[in-house]
């Protein structure tokens, strides 16, 4: 049998060999994908390690016929709008949820996450119906409607994750001293929170950025966001990899900077339910 | 069992500064220090759950630094009781039995017989969440002596235990080692438990062992400042002064203790050692800060202009705040100290 | 205004979204489940409340959509692939997710870097994923068409999408690389609720690594671990972008899961009433499992 630091030592290496193999896979699409946007089409076809450089893709794509430009504008817009509509009105429910008992809320809670577990498809159906008829099909504002109903449940969800992490202390000792309720969420409450909901609001964006399906089918022209863009490059001789791989680096850059960003409080939100 | 030289640091930090130590077989030690002393890595370290940096353990002859845990033959009661949560009281004491491949045979005998001991016959098939602290600890207990190791190391068992539950263990604990007879290692804070439960004490302080010695060397014969402070309870009164012709002079008093000069000497006297008498016929007076009834005495503060000294009184003793009272200071029950090494200057 | 009210008044805002964003469209959806709908009355929301009535003697035809679905062979493809499809990526992704992240566990450095990586994936957008992966298996010059190259010859000429199978492979393998660290990052998160003293205790008392895990930890992270299944499932049950832009389905229907066979007859085809007859056939194994995670998540309180 192996010494003590020797069999140390062989475990620690396997480990390392381990986690980096993990690392590796992790980066691998990723890499593939910002690799392809830099390379010019000839080097693709040839699948060359080596090869120089390009930005050529970025200035094809934000030019006609694909205008990435718009797509991105819409892209912000939508998950803007999204955003600053679900979050407060998430915090102030969430809140609630978090610090009352509430007569249903049982049932509330069902309601609220009932779109996570049924098909998207389903809730788009009578809403693309709808739209059609009112004629705002294929615009910004009915894409925000539909949005919220994906990103409401996961904003109340996660704020009232971190407003349940925050003790009760503070807000009675203000309660006490003669605030308001209103006065307690404002000055008490919302500073303590201010990290879970900005994390909440990333994510948030980041889900509305990266949303398909309902963009696929609300939007076909003036609306379209960037993730329904990619199939743009599709043409007759075959998929344009060097420019769908300069609008994938677009779409994904971005989050990646955001994700980072909320990373450290993001798993906290996430389980505050389930892992305790 | 020997520590010879042991260090531990992480990166800057050093917990553990070369301490060395020798354990008699069947003896009752305990480390006993002030949170962040370095006790309880020393006991992690001879349990294996820590390497040292420097130095060598020895468990009779074996060194066993590089020997897991495991391999060691050690058994370990931890403060906050490590019982595991899905398993029952039973299987919680049987678990080293099982993972060491004892005979199954045997398992119940054996499981039976420590729980009894520990009075916990029972309950064994409650779970751990459903015991109160004091059950739990016997719990860890039962679990430690049922495989009759060759350590035993406790980690501040009785911390997380209610006043009075603590003093009822302390016996249980003194009875069981005594009957087991089995070497142990006790990691407190609690000086009154290393007093009642040790055959020896290392005093530790900042990492380095202050004093080794028997609780009444330690109580009666302090080697330095830290020991005399840490020991007894109340503690020992420490007024700083001046040591000329063999007498200690304060603002207020002076003594006449025969020892050599310190122009920067420190004198100590336990409050049981000092008199309290009207302010005419005594050495020093001064004016009542406070006083506690403890139901069996009465412990007086007195402020004397910059210090102050507590005086453990009769439980009778009456006095009332800012009346002035008189103390007698005896020189054999003081203890002198040269301030600057904080050594204990002897006769 | 007291607290007794103002809960509700909090509350309102954020329900009435909900209610017209998610309630609505859902009950909506229910009832064109039991309607003839298909493209030319798409255009008339008004005409959703024209009921033909046809009597009450034939009843029956209100579920013409459900007996379609029910003898589709379609349907029934669909079915078995999001089945193969939802037990695969469950089980690969909670498996690697929970032994990542028990190397993972530990700090320092290394490990620590490695655990911000592990965000990202969760944050890349579901149709990119599909794109990158459709590149790398791209038959002529894709990622693994250079890496067979290399390592095993034999390998290179394959069309990976072009095969039924393999295309299967290509899906899962997107889809756990999708979930994989995301699920991580989750049961790090739980196993630093381990009683690290507990497992002290258990090496102490003569227990090897395995017998540790097996012994302390597992017991202690299963109600993690099964919410992650629960989630992993739901999430796999309603995926849809990678199908789309991986395989779109093919070749030949082999990696249609139930949730692009519903895309496709409500928005190919615009057969919408037979779209939500499918969609909430859908519903109730997903109802199935929301019932287990509310079961588990409701239980801590």
């Amino acid at each position: 049998m192996l010494s003590r630091p020797a069999r140390k030592q062989i475990n620690d290496f396997l480990q390392f060999f381990l986690i980096l193999s993990a690392a590796v896979f992790i980066m691998i699409p990723i890499y593939w994908i910002i690799s392809g946007a830099f390379k010019q089409q000839v080097d693709i076809f040839q699948l060359k390690l080596l090869f120089t450089p390009t930005l050529e893709n970025f200035k094809i794509i934000f030019k006609s016929p694909y205008n990435l430009l718009d797509k991105l504008y819409n892209s912000t817009v939508v998950a803007f709008s999204t955003v600053v509509v679900a979050i407060p009105l998430a915090t102030i429910a969430a809140y609630s949820f978090s610090r009352f008992r509430l007569t249903g809320e049982r049932i509330m809670f069902v309601m609220i996450l009932s779109t996570q577990f049924v098909p998207a498809v389903v809730i788009v159906l009578p809403f693309f119906i709808l739209f059609r008829d009112l004629g705002i099909l294929d615009t910004k504002l009915s894409l925000v409607l539909v949005n919220l109903s994906l990103i409401m449940p996961f904003a109340i969800w996660m704020i009232k994750g971190f407003i349940d992490g925050i003790p009760l202390d503070t807000e009675e000792a203000a309660l006490v001293d003669g605030s308001n309720r209103i006065q307690v969420i404002k000055n008490v409450v919302l500073p303590m929170a201010l990290p879970g909901v900005i994390t909440a609001a990333i994510f948030c964006f980041i889900l509305a950025w990266n949303e398909f399906l309902f963009a696929v089918i609300i939007t076909t022209n003036k609306a379209v966001t960037m993730p329904v863009g990619l199939s743009m490059f599709h043409a007759e001789e075959g998929v344009l990899w060097h420019l769908i791989s300069a609008a994938g680096i677009m779409i994904m850059l971005p989050m990646f900077v955001l994700a980072t960003l909320i990373q450290k409080h993001f798993v906290q939100g996430m389980t505050m339910g389930a892992v305790r | 069992m020997k520590l010879e030289n042991i260090s531990k640091s992480w990166g800057n930090v050093t917990a553990v500064k070369n301490i060395s130590l020798t354990i008699q077989d069947q003896e009752f030690l305990v480390l006993l220090g002030p949170s962040g002393c370095g006790k309880t890595t020393t006991m992690r370290m001879i349990a294996g759950l820590e390497e040292p940096s420097k130095g060598n353990i020895f468990i009779g002859e074996k060194r066993v630094n590089d020997e897991l845990p495991k391999d060691r033959d050690v058994a370990m009661v931890f403060q906050n009781y490590g019982l595991y949560p899905h398993m029952s009281v039973y299987e919680n004491i049987r678990y080293p039995l099982k993972v060491r491949k004892v005979p199954k045979s045997l398992h119940e005998n054996l499981v039976r017989k420590t729980a009894q001991k520990v009075e916990l016959e029972d309950m064994l098939n409650r779970r751990p969440r459903e015991l109160s602290g004091g059950q739990r600890q016997r719990v860890a207990l039962a679990r430690a002596i049922v495989r009759a190791p060759t350590v035993f190391l406790m980690d501040e068992p009785l911390s997380n235990l209610d006043a009075k539950l603590r003093v009822n263990m302390r016996a249980e604990l003194k009875h069981l080692q005594h009957e087991l007879k089995i070497t142990t290692i006790y990691v407190t804070h609690d000086q009154i438990e290393a007093m009642t439960l040790a055959d020896r004490v290392a005093v530790m302080d900042h990492g380095i062992i202050s004093q080794l010695d028997s609780p009444e060397k330690i109580y009666n014969d302090p080697a330095n400042l830290f020991v005399a402070g840490f020991i007894g309870s109340p503690s020992m009164n420490l007024v700083k002064g001046e040591l000329k012709e063999g007498i200690f002079k304060h603002s207020n008093f002076s003594v006449k203790v025969g020892l050599k000069e310190c122009s920067e000497a420190t004198l100590g006297v336990r409050p049981e050692d000092l008199e309290l008498t009207n302010p005419e016929n005594a050495v020093c007076s001064g004016r009542v800060y406070s006083f506690e009834l403890t139901g069996e005495s009465t412990l007086v503060t007195i402020q004397f202009e910059e210090d102050r000294l507590t005086v453990r009184g009769h439980n009778k003793y009456r006095v009332k705040i800012d009346e002035i009272v008189g103390v007698n200071i005896f020189p054999e029950k003081c203890y002198i100290f040269e301030t600057e090494t904080q050594q204990r200057l002897r006769r | 205004m007291r607290d007794r009210h103002l809960k509700y008044l909090f509350v309102l805002p954020a329900l009435i979204v909900v209610a017209s964003t998610a309630i609505w469209p859902l009950l909506q959806s229910f009832y064109l489940s039991f309607r003839e709908w298909k493209l030319n009355r798409a255009r008339e929301s008004k005409a959703l409340w024209d009921f033909e009535y046809d009597g009450w003697e034939n009843i029956t035809y209100l579920f013409d959509n459900y007996l379609q679905a029910v003898q589709d062979d379609l349907m029934w493809n669909a079915v078995q692939v999001t089945s193969i499809f939802t037990v695969a990526s469950v089980i690969l992704s909670v498996g690697m997710a929970l032994g990542l992240a028990l190397l993972l566990a530990p700090g320092g450095k290394f490990r620590l870097t490695v655990r911000t990586m592990l965000i990202l994936p969760f944050a890349m957008s579901p149709a990119l994923i599909g794109v990158s992966w459709r590149f790398m298996f791209q038959p002529d010059f894709g990622l693994f068409k250079a890496f067979f190259d290399v390592l095993f010859p034999p390998l290179a000429d394959v069309d990976w999408l072009g095969d039924p199978i393999l295309a299967m492979i290509a899906l899962v393998g997107s889809d756990v690389w999708h979930f994989t660290p995301f699920l991580t990052l989750v049961f790090i998160g739980g196993l630093a609720t381990v009683p690290k003293d507990a497992q002290e205790a258990a090496t102490i008392d003569g227990a090897t690594s395995w017998m540790v895990f097996r012994d302390v930890t597992l017991p202690s992270i299963l109600p993690v671990l099964a919410v992650g299944i629960v989630l992993k499932s739901i999430f796999s049950l309603k995926m849809f972008d990678q199908v789309y832009m991986l395989t779109n389905g093919g070749p030949a229907y082999a990696t249609q899961t139930l949730a692009h066979y519903i895309y496709f007859n409500g928005f190919k085809y615009y057969d919408m009433g037979y779209a939500s007859a499918v969609s909430y056939m859908l519903v109730i194994p997903m109802f199935g499992l929301t019932w287990v995670y509310m079961k588990l998540v409701f239980l801590k309180r």
